[in-house]
């Protein structure tokens, strides 16, 4: 393998990973940019997701990496797959946010960010005495198809991340862009109160951006567990601080920021790991996060706070 | 070997008789054995193997009339968290707090965690109190040199059914280089206590025995990814690679290795010998793995077969080979026990530390004796492969995990 090969190799890894952060981004950008709130439960709907995603490709039959499927069949079984946990995380996300984040609408301050940290401690803890502490075998129907270039290995799981991610992402582009609850989600976002004035229903655009955001990382972890075949109680934690990184990176807010933030902190992730040393991707990406937040805080495309208010 | 043999045999019968004697004391009196071990997070399915290997040992006693009169409760603690997913040192040494400020506990079993274990030894050094572990295997807290540290009152404390990684990993490198004749290496930590002292005691004697050692990083068990890792490695063209550390980065180790470096051997310590690693990763993932125990190896043997036995109706599941270590490590205490009361003194902590210390006990892995610092005098490293066998459960670690052999000990 040449060093050539190495690096596209480690820039293919990166993409994927890229893929996954975006997807997850997108769910902190879609709420913040709505209620100025961080959701700290989307770490573990994305795991919840995960969960419910294996569950729903066993409900076919699939089991470990021991059936595969071609054609037809696994299309219909992927699309199954993410039909089932998109709609059921981003439900998952409309309940949170009915049952503990709207009675926390009126109060003022930081009570409803720290109510989704007790959330996300629920949701996890919930899942560790349920399902157990032991990582699953994710079932993953996908042959091992990969084809060389320039010496490095595509292989299918990552023409799948990049596929779902990009049709997602361009998906949830018109839709914000293009249709009249777009309009409305971004008209709330610019001026709730006035939104409010102009007629706009600001419940059932909060309730799309969770469902929406919700319903991403389902799609997100569903991915995750295809690409890793694997999936265990703790996978929120890291990937969604990675995640909030990359939103923070691209613009808290701002929908193009959270994919571009996201593709680069995978790049970062794989490319830090080749040329410094794994151990401190952790050091890296988390001096970003830092180094946005007192230097550039509105990030790569955020729009600058004092607009805001 | 035939006396051994005949002992092992003879065991049960032996506490039954030495419990018929003492009856007479009368049977409300009781002491407690503590137990730790990380019964929630990664570990758990293992860590619930060894439990039950202890709990065999004391209920096994219990049923024949307690030991030299004494009904023995246990008290199980669990130093698995939820924030940490796994073991965790900070509660290990809460409940090693919790064991020492309970009179009644006069030894205690666990931890399966060298990083809890780290943790909990000064405390239980001061308490005077003996725990026996029956899988943590990280040299440093029985290392005299690292007494102050780790036994801060003086005496040893911490006794151990199985050896140590200043054996388990440099014995693994001589296997590596001797039998499957490894060249060059890339060594992997799971950034715990005993992943990365396996990993640095099986690099030096690695490049002891002339393998060229092509790099050496830490994985994240936190995190996902290790995609970035093995890519790095692959290009550098290693005949094999050695994970130290546990299961809950094994797991996905294993799964991303068997993707991006199929064909490199792969090995690790007795961290990697479980069934989370089975069921985690799976076949063909976990397929090929070479993994050491720190103990020999004796569920195959005839003799110990009514004792697996007797454990797979009480539990419903195999014992495992740190199941084994769990019940010597209770035959230990039972003995200590026994021998504190035949010699009239008071049974608790002190003199059954100072028993433990002076233990000469036929258990099922052979004669258990400790020299000074409280590590076992026989030193065994063995070596197994995990080889797919479809007439068993694929989660069965007695079936998956071929015994391939004695790790060589350095000269």
């Amino acid at each position: 393998m040449t060093t050539e090969a190495l690096y596209l190799q480690q820039i293919i890894n990166g993409l994927s990973l890229g893929a996954m952060y975006a997807l997850l981004a997108l769910g902190f950008t879609l709420v913040y940019g709505i209620l100025e709130l961080i959701n700290f439960a989307h770490f573990n709907v994305f795991m919840v997701a995960s969960f419910i995603g294996m569950w729903a490709l066993e409900l076919l039959g699939l089991s470990g990496q021991g059936v595969i499927l071609t054609g037809f069949a696994l299309v219909g079984a992927l699309a199954f797959g993410f039909v089932v946990t998109m709609v059921l995380a981003g439900l998952l996300g409309v309940a949170v946010e009915r049952i503990a984040l709207r009675p926390m609408r009126a109060v003022r301050g930081t009570a409803a960010m720290i109510t989704t940290i007790g959330v996300s401690y629920i949701l996890f803890n919930a899942v560790l005495l349920t399902v157990g502490a032991d990582s699953k075998n994710y079932p993953n129907p996908m042959p091992d198809m990969h084809w060389d270039i320039g010496g490095a290995t595509l292989r299918l799981r990552e023409v799948l991340i990049w596929g779902v991610a990009l049709v997602l992402m361009a998906g949830l582009h018109l839709f914000v862009n293009r249709t009249r609850l777009g309009k409305a989600m971004r008209a709330t976002a610019q001026d709730a109160e006035a939104a409010r004035m102009m007629g706009i229903d600001v419940d059932r655009v909060i309730i799309t951006a969770f469902f929406l955001g919700s319903a991403l990382a389902g799609a997100a972890a569903l991915i995750f567990g295809l690409y890793y075949n694997y999936t265990s109680f703790i996978i929120g934690y890291s990937a969604g601080l990675r995640a909030f990184t990359a939103a923070v990176l691209g613009g808290i807010g701002s929908v193009t920021g959270a994919m571009v933030g996201g593709i680069l902190i995978g790049l970062i992730e794989a490319l830090g790991g080749q040329i410094v040393s794994v151990r401190w991707d952790d050091v890296i990406i988390f001096s970003i996060l830092v180094l946005v937040l007192v230097f550039a805080p509105s990030g790569l495309f955020g729009r600058p706070s004092a607009t805001r208010s | 070997m035939l006396s051994r043999r005949t002992l092992i045999v003879q065991l049960p019968a032996l506490a039954l008789a030495g419990s018929y004697a003492v009856r007479a004391f009368g049977a409300d009196k009781s002491v407690t054995v503590g137990i730790n071990l990380p019964l929630t997070g990664a570990d758990a399915q293992a860590a619930t193997k060894i439990k039950q290997g202890a709990q065999l040992a004391f209920d096994e006693a219990n049923a024949a009339g307690g030991v030299a009169g004494y009904k023995v409760n246990l008290l199980v603690l669990d130093d698995g968290t939820a924030t940490a997913g796994q073991y965790d040192p900070a509660q290990a040494a809460t409940n090693a707090r919790k064991m020492v400020s309970d009179s009644s506990v006069v030894a205690a079993i666990g931890p399966q965690m060298s990083g809890s274990g780290k943790a909990m030894s000064p405390i239980l050094s001061q308490g005077n109190l003996a725990i026996i572990t029956p899988a943590s295997t990280n040299p440093d807290i029985t290392n005299p040199k690292m007494a102050a540290q780790y036994r801060p009152a003086g005496k040893a404390v911490y006794f151990r059914t199985v050896t140590t990684d200043a054996y388990q990993g440099p014995n693994m490198a001589n296997y590596y280089a001797d039998t499957l004749k490894v060249k060059s290496v890339y060594v992997l930590d799971d950034s715990g206590a005993f992943g990365v002292g396996i990993a640095d005691s099986f690099q030096t004697q690695a490049e002891k025995r002339g393998i060229k050692v092509l790099g050496r990083d830490q994985l994240n068990p936190k995190e996902a990814d290790y995609t970035t890792i093995l890519t790095k490695i692959k290009p550098m063209n290693a005949d094999a690679i050695y994970y130290g550390g546990v299961a809950q980065a094994g797991v996905k180790l294993a799964k991303q290795s068997y993707d991006i470096l199929p064909k490199l051997i792969k090995g690790g310590g007795d961290g990697m010998h479980s069934t989370d690693l089975l069921s985690g990763a799976g076949f063909p993932a976990a397929e090929g793995w070479y993994v050491t125990i720190a103990a020999p190896h004796v569920l195959d043997k005839p003799e110990v077969a009514a004792w697996a036995k007797r454990f797979q109706d009480k539990f419903g599941g195999p014992p495992e080979d740190y199941s084994i270590t769990a019940y010597d490590a209770g035959l230990v205490i039972i003995d200590a026990i026994k021998r504190v009361a035949a010699a009239g003194k008071e049974v608790n902590r002190n003199n059954v530390r100072d028993a433990i210390q002076a233990s000469k006990v036929n258990t099922l892995q052979g004669e258990v004796s400790f020299d000074e610092n409280g590590d076992i005098t026989n030193r065994v490293v063995s070596v197994f492969q995990i080889r797919k066998d479809d007439k068993y459960p694929l989660n069965d670690t007695i079936h998956q995990y071929k015994y391939v052999g004695v790790a060589p000990a350095s000269s």
